[in-house]
This record gives C-alpha cells, sequence and structure tokens, in this order.
C-alpha cells in the first residue's frame, strides 16, 4: 500500500548569493561549471531552520497544516547534528502530532529521493498526510569544486492519497561506485577524488539502469529535474535518460543556487511545476551509488522563495562560511540549562502564549503571575499565535558589541537588530510583547514596522543548538 | 520607629585601578567613612554590615559581606552581602536604616565595592548584562546597553525628543564631574564631542553610556539615640522608597517609564513629607543618559515627556533650581555597580555637611539620591535632611 498523491511543493532557498565572479576574483578561476551565482545560508541559517521555511510554504500551497501529517521524513546530507533526531524537532516546530511516523534520510545526496520513496510507502494517509522536508547546504574546503558549487536550499512536499500531482511512476538502482563524493567521519567538507571518469559512470550508469526500469516514455516529459553537483553534470545524463537538454534545462536551479545536495532534483521539480507542466521527472542520484526515478503528473501546487535579495563579497561570504571568523568568547556566556530551555519549547518553537483567567491579558511566557493584572494565576489558557507583529522598541547591537552567545553569530553576520515586538492574538484585539532579533534586513526597522516572525538558530551552548524566532520585516518576507 | 541619620561616607576614587583588589576597595572606603565622621567612631561600635555587589568577575560570590567587612578590621559583626545589581548598595543602605530604625543596630554599615576593569575582555563580556532578564533578554542578543536603547527608541517617538538630549544630558554631567576628584571620566566634553561619539547601540553612542569603574562606597548609619555621640551636624534619613518591577522590559507596562522608581520616589516623599519642590539636588541613575531624563519625570522633577525642556532650560544644571548629579553621575563619576548607590549617599552627605569643596551647593537642606537596578527591575531612593546644627 502507497500514497502516490503529491498534494504541494515548498521551496526555500537563503536570500544570501554569491556571484561566480567573486570567486574568480579571488581565485583567478572558478571551479564550478554552471553556476552564475548561489544561494549562502546565513549564520542562523541550516538544514533545519531552511527545511522548515520549505515546510511551511508547502504546507500553505496544500491548505493544510502540521497537525494534518501523519508521517513526518526529513532528509540532508548536513545535519546540524551528527546524532540527533531532527525529526523530532522539525515536528514541535511544525505542530506535527507525536504519533506521527518520522524518519531521518542522510548519508548521500540520494536521501532526499529516499525519503520521499519512504513516505510513500508509509501511505495511504487517508484524511491526514505525509511531509518530506529536504534542506541542504554542502561545503567542502575552500578551493575545492565542491565549495565552489556548494549552494543551500530546501524543498518539502506534501504526500497524500490523491494529489491533485500524482506520481506515476518509480525507480531505483543501486551499485557499488565507492570514492567519488564522500565525507570522513567526524569531518564537515565533502570532497571526493576527482577520478573524473570514473565519476561519471557511476553517475550515468546507475541513472541509466533506474530509467530502464520506468516504463513511462521519456519522450513525454516535460521537464527533467536531474541531481545537480554542479551546472554540467546533469546535461551527461541525457542519454542515460533518453531526454535531452532543454528538458533538463526545464527544471534549472542549479545554475542561480548552486549545489543543493539532497534537494537538488527536487527544486528542480519546484522550479518545473511552476510553469504548470504536465509531466516531470525527478532523477535524484547519490554518490556511492544510488540513484532514484519520479515521474510525476502535474498540476502540483507550489509555493517558493527562491529569489535572492543581497549579494556578498568573497570577504563577506568567508565569514558567513565561518572561514575567517571566532567563536563563543572563554569567558562563558549566560547558561539556560538545557532542562529549562525544554519548559520553554512550546513557546520557541510555536509561540504558545497563555490567556490570564483572571483578566484575560495575553502573557509570553505564560507562567508565573500575570504580567498585567499580577494575579498569582497559573491558569493560562493556551493560545497559539500566527507570528505576526509590530516592532514597539529596536535599537541595533553594532558590530563587537553582542554578548558572548551570539559572538559567533556577529562575527559570521555582522551587527544584528534587537527589537520588542508586540505579537498578535489570533484574533488580531490583543497584542503581547517578546524579545526578538530582526533578521538582516536592507529595509529599516523602526517603531510600527510590521514584522513575521520565523525559525532560526539562537545560539549554540554545549554543543546543543537552541532553535527559535526571529523577526522579519513583513515587507521582506519572501 | 525612631530616626536614623548618616553619620559618615566616603568611598574610593572611581576608576581604573588594577592594583587594588575588592578587599582593598573596600578598605579604603571603610576608612574614608571613619574620617568623615565629626567626632570619630571606633569600628567597635558598628552593630550591624550591610555590603552591596554584584559580584562581576565572580571572585568571592559566596560569603563576600564576610569577606570584605572582615578584611576591613569589623571583625565578628554581622554582615549580609546584598545583590540587586546596579542597585546593590543603595538596598545596602536601606536595610541599614532598616536595622537603626528597628532597634537591631545603633549603628550600622552600609556600603558597596565592585572591580570591573582588571578582566579579559572575553570576561568582562559576560559580567556586563547579566542583570537583563536572561532567558528571554539577554538569550535573544540583547546587551545592557541595547536596552536602554530600547528605551530610548520609544522614548524619542513618543515625545519627540532627539538624541541631541541624550548627549546634552552627557556634557552636563561631564561638566560637574570636571570637579569631582573621585570621578572615573572628571573631565569636560563639548556637545559636539557628545553628539558625533560611536554608536554603542542605536540611538546611544559611546558619550550616552557610563564607564565600567572599580571602586567601594560606604556610609556609616546611626540612630537617634546615639547620634550626638558622633556629629552635631545630623543628617537625617527623611525618607526611604523601595520597589521591584518585571526584571525584562518587554514584560513591563512602559517602555518610557521606570515605574519601580515612580513607586520608590513616591514613598519616600511621603515618609519624608516633602516633594520635589523641596529638594536642593538630587543624585540620580545615570548609567544611560536616557535614564537620567526618565528619572526626571519618575522623580516628579516634570511632566511626562518634559525631560528634554527641563534639560535644555538649565534647571538641572549645576546652578539651576534642581541640580541633579553634581558629582558628575554615574556617566562621568564612574559606575561600579555595587558601589554606586552608596557613592550617591556619599555625594549626597557631602553636600549636605558642606563638605564638597568644588561643588558645593550653598546650604541645601534636602537631597535625594536615585539608584536603579538593571533596566528598572528595583529602585531606591532615599532623601535625606540636614536638620539644624545641635
Amino acid at each position: 500500500m502507497t500514497a502516490s498523491g503529491l498534494a504541494a511543493i515548498g521551496a526555500y532557498a537563503p536570500r544570501l548569493r554569491i556571484d561566480a565572479a567573486e570567486f574568480e576574483a579571488a581565485w583567478g578561476r572558478f571551479d564550478a561549471a554552471g553556476i552564475d551565482e548561489k544561494a549562502v545560508p546565513d549564520a542562523d541559517e541550516d538544514a533545519v531552520t531552511m527545511g522548515v521555511e520549505a515546510a511551511r510554504r508547502a504546507l500553505t500551497a496544500a491548505d493544510a497544516s502540521g497537525t494534518d501529517v501523519a508521517h513526518l521524513a526529513f532528509a540532508t546530507t548536513t545535519p546540524p547534528m551528527a546524532e540527533e533526531d531532527l525529526a523530532a524537532r522539525l515536528c514541535s516546530i511544525l505542530n506535527v502530532p507525536e504519533d506521527a511516523k518520522t524518519q531521518t534520510m542522510t548519508g548521500s545526496t540520494h536521501a532526499g529521493a529516499q525519503a520521499l520513496d519512504a513516505t510513500m510507502d508509509g501511505g495511504p494517509f487517508g484524511e491526514d498526510i505525509g511531509l518530506v522536508i529536504i534542506g541542504d547546504c554542502p561545503r567542502g574546503d575552500p578551493d575545492s569544486e565542491v565549495e565552489h558549487a556548494a549552494g543551500a536550499g530546501s524543498v518539502a512536499l506534501v504526500v497524500d492519497d490523491d494529489g491533485p500531482g500524482t506520481v506515476l511512476e518509480r525507480a531505483s538502482h543501486t551499485e557499488a561506485y565507492p570514492g567519488t563524493r564522500f565525507r570522513t567521519g567526524g569531518d564537515d567538507r565533502t570532497t571526493g577524488l576527482g577520478v573524473t571518469q570514473y565519476d561519471r559512470d557511476a553517475f550515468t550508469t546507475t541513472l541509466d539502469s533506474a530509467a530502464d526500469r520506468l516504463d513511462v516514455p521519456m519522450e513525454t516529459v516535460d521537464a527533467a529535474a536531474v541531481q545537480s553537483p554542479d551546472g554540467k553534470l546533469p546535461y551527461r545524463a541525457t542519454g542515460a535518460l533518453g531526454v535531452d537538454a532543454g528538458t533538463i534545462a526545464a527544471a534549472d536551479t542549479v545554475s542561480t543556487l548552486g549545489d543543493t545536495g539532497a534537494a537538488s532534483a527536487f527544486l528542480g521539480a519546484a522550479t518545473a511545476f511552476a510553469d504548470d507542466p504536465e509531466r516531470v521527472l525527478i532523477a535524484a542520484y547519490g554518490s556511492g551509488a544510488s540513484a532514484t526515478l519520479f515521474v510525476v503528473t502535474g498540476p502540483v501546487p507550489v509555493e517558493t522563495a527562491l529569489d535572492g535579495t543581497v549579494s556578498l563579497s568573497y570577504a563577506e561570504y568567508l565569514r558567513r562560511r565561518g572561514e575567517i571568523t571566532r567563536d563563543e568568547p572563554e569567558g562563558g556566556g549566560a547558561y539556560v540549562s538545557v532542562p529549562s530551555w525544554h519548559r520553554t519549547i512550546p513557546q520557541r518553537h510555536r509561540l504558545v502564549a497563555g490567556r490570564c483567567s483572571a483578566c484575560g491579558a495575553l502573557n509570553f511566557p505564560p507562567t508565573g503571575a500575570c504580567t498585567d493584572c499580577h494575579e498569582r494565576t497559573s491558569d493560562f489558557e493556551a493560545v497559539e499565535l500566527p507570528g505576526t507583529g509590530t516592532v514597539e522598541a529596536v535599537t541595533t547591537i553594532e558590530q563587537g558589541g553582542a554578548p558572548p552567545e551570539f559572538v559567533a553569530q556577529q562575527s559570521k553576520s555582522g551587527q544584528f537588530d534587537s527589537a520588542i515586538v508586540a505579537l498578535d492574538s489570533p484574533s488580531g484585539e490583543q497584542t503581547v510583547s517578546v524579545p526578538a532579533q530582526v533578521l538582516d534586513t536592507t529595509a529599516e526597522v523602526t517603531i510600527g514596522t510590521p514584522v513575521v516572525l520565523t525559525t532560526r538558530r539562537i545560539y549554540t551552548q554545549e554543543g546543543v543548538i537552541r532553535y527559535g524566532f526571529k523577526a522579519q520585516v513583513a515587507s521582506q518576507r519572501r | 520607629m525612631r530616626d536614623a541619620y548618616l553619620i559618615g561616607a566616603g568611598q574610593t576614587p572611581f576608576g581604573s585601578m588594577p592594583e587594588e583588589s575588592y578587599r582593598s576597595l573596600f578598605d579604603h572606603a571603610v576608612s574614608e567613612a571613619i574620617d568623615s565622621v565629626d567626632h570619630g567612631i571606633d569600628t567597635d561600635a558598628i552593630d550591624e554590615a550591610v555590603v552591596g555587589s554584584l559580584g562581576v568577575g565572580g571572585r568571592q560570590l559566596g560569603l563576600s559581606g564576610p569577606a570584605a567587612t572582615e578584611h576591613a578590621g569589623l571583625h565578628g559583626v554581622p554582615s549580609v552581602r546584598v545583590e540587586n545589581a546596579c542597585a546593590a548598595s543603595g538596598y545596602a543602605v536601606r536595610q541599614a536604616v532598616q536595622a537603626v530604625k528597628s532597634g537591631m543596630a545603633d549603628v550600622a554599615l552600609a556600603g558597596g565595592v565592585e572591580v570591573m576593569t582588571d578582566m579579559s575582555s572575553d570576561v568582562t563580556k559576560y559580567w556586563l548584562g547579566v542583570s537583563g532578564e536572561t532567558e528571554w533578554e539577554r538569550l535573544t542578543g540583547t546587551t545592557f546597553s541595547g536596552v536602554y536603547a530600547q528605551m530610548a527608541s520609544a522614548y524619542l517617538r513618543e515625545y519627540g525628543a532627539s538624541e541631541e538630549h541624550l548627549s546634552m544630558v552627557a556634557v552636563k554631567n561631564h561638566r560637574n564631574g570636571a570637579k569631582n576628584p573621585k570621578a572615573h571620566l572628571g573631565f569636560e566634553c563639548s556637545l559636539e564631542d557628545a553628539v558625533d561619539a560611536p554608536v554603542v547601540a542605536d540611538p546611544l553612542n559611546l558619550y550616552h553610556c557610563c564607564p565600567t569603574s572599580d571602586g567601594a562606597a560606604v556610609a556609616l548609619v546611626a540612630s537617634e539615640d546615639v547620634v550626638e555621640q558622633y556629629t552635631d551636624d545630623p543628617v537625617r534619613v527623611a525618607g526611604v522608597g523601595a520597589a521591584s518591577d518585571r526584571v525584562g522590559l518587554f514584560q513591563r507596562d512602559s517602555y518610557t517609564a521606570i515605574s519601580a522608581s515612580k513607586k520608590a520616589a513616591d514613598t519616600a516623599y511621603d515618609r519624608a513629607g516633602v516633594g520635589p519642590d523641596d529638594l536642593d539636588f538630587a543624585e540620580v541613575h545615570d548609567c544611560f543618559t536616557i535614564a537620567e531624563l526618565l528619572a526626571y519625570e519618575d522623580l516628579g522633577f516634570c511632566d511626562r515627556g518634559e525631560a528634554p525642556q527641563l534639560l535644555e532650560a538649565g534647571t538641572t544644571d549645576a546652578d539651576g533650581a534642581m541640580p541633579v548629579n553634581l558629582s558628575g553621575g554615574l556617566k562621568s563619576k564612574g559606575h561600579p555597580i555595587g558601589a554606586t548607590g552608596a557613592g550617591q549617599i556619599v555625594e549626597a552627605f557631602k553636600q549636605l555637611t558642606g563638605s564638597a569643596a568644588d561643588r558645593q551647593l550653598p546650604a541645601p537642606k534636602y537631597g535625594l539620591t536615585h539608584n536603579v537596578g538593571g533596566s528598572g527591575g528595583s529602585a531606591v531612593v532615599h532623601i535625606l535632611e540636614r536638620e539644624a546644627a545641635r
């Protein structure tokens, strides 16, 4: 039994971009063929936060919510924590029921396809849905081809029983090809041996063998979203897949986002479905090697935020990548224990405020005496806030002025705005104030500026990433 | 309850003194306070000691009260450390007054000490801002100057005040502090300097922020039953008020007022039976210059939103109708966190006993001190009165 409906796709890429010319100027050459510019994650972004951005958009496009999810699969080659079930945090942030089945796929760029495959097999879902979240931000050594190509992006697919989109057919192939693209244990940089013909063979052989198992004639495919570690390799698969270069180009994202790893082929599909094609081929490949092909018929509703808005110089890029920046200073930081952080997860992940039973005022966090009437009520009615609000007070924490817990972030991303935001109640009739960073923006942030909250890394202490909310100027939300 | 009197007060210079320890600083302040007592006092006469300190740098977080008072020769005296951030020693003085008024002590010593300038910049980063709300405020990346900057942003917007008003406070306080040999930054500054300084946290620039300082200050409080043994020129503690509020700015009713200050002042005025118009001077908590503007309003020197006009009119200048921060305030005199509140008492004592040298007012009768903890989570106000010579 399976679920083969595709209800929607959401896609996201960081707003930061670097042009290939910046690499060319720095290195005298640019080693990632076919890439014009690429997306760069900010200091507070990772595969999880990007995944949340895509998932929220996919749920919106499917007119669904986190509470509908019965099966959640997360895929990335760059898990922010090497060990720990990150699907648990994604479920918490997205308000997915605690009895949902979860899976985390990693280890190769094929992980995204494995996640979709497994989620389809988790069906049928009846009234519920399956949610596949793929976020990735590969990196390599600064002078490597992998790093020159490395981009960032995320995509989420809502799987259900009846579409409107349908996965018509799927096929896989696995065959041992060691040493094409790999990362040794404990390392955060992907590399390869650079045996050119062998690497290409691994790619084309697995795709070709998987394609042989499909019945759908390839000439009926309008766009082929092919795994793109750079802008050239996917076009070497024309013969293996039986599609022409134009069909592959119709699903191109690598030229503007760079290598998006496990999200690569699916970001291509998100882009292709925006043009309302009838039939799209998704061709995902991972080193090792394995490949899965999906033939999907449209229409598939798509909501994307893939455009870049901020261009980085190469020096700024090195800062964002943490190549020339400092970590938290040794003097220590303000300490909030993991258990006490855990107690506030509903607030940090889902903006759960509380309505005072005595006076009706909203409290955030909803603990202790009411901040409005000061009654010792412990009886707060949980109110999940929609995440819209208005800046009430604001300052800029200048470069070098951040508290120790934020020194690493500031070293990478520079000065940041710190505001008090009046968050709207669901009815819009009340507000409750919270402190929040305002994401780097080209718009000036002043008192009265409307904002929307999003999920980002707040800080890391004792190796544990603390995810929470930050504000984004509403007019800047893509 | 019986009356309490200030019989002595003294302080170290405020500044950067890497050769001193928290104990040696406290000891110097005790010596100055003892030396300031008209008829002299023996340490054996001290029944109670309260030491204010945030504990910056860690040093002696546990038992720092006894560690300081034993070193200063107050052997065996009950001693306790009070922690209320920047209001620590304002509260220490209040507790000494309570001990004396209640009859538990005839003479109580209240002081404060902080060492802030001998640490690495990394360690300093940690200790600055430990008095904001930690879990939500600091750990979203907000600094201590950032919180006051948020208040300044709201104030400037609400009342149409300008950043120049923030700079005018700095110019005034530096002008006063230049006459105070104990001041950390005892130099005058031009309005141009105070306007053009580098931005710390918009709209606050460097001249809108007080320095971090080392220092100690001590006051001696005696009961009406014994005061005549020590002085013929008594300074009565006419009224004390204190109040608390939410530690995090985001949970307060207003960002443009410090309600704990208002409540503390109302209580102190009520107990003293005087109002703002009766005061001859005030030492207010100007950790950031916006805080001095808020203080004018919270303490009733003017109506809401009128602090800039009060400042422009020169009312709070040294020669104005209500001189504020004759010592230079935190801005120029310095801000050794735990010593600041007691340091304000030292200035008030000097003014009221005619020992303020170059910055002496002609025969003041009432002075007010205003000490705030954090960004307004706590506040304490003392009103001191010079009684007719006995």
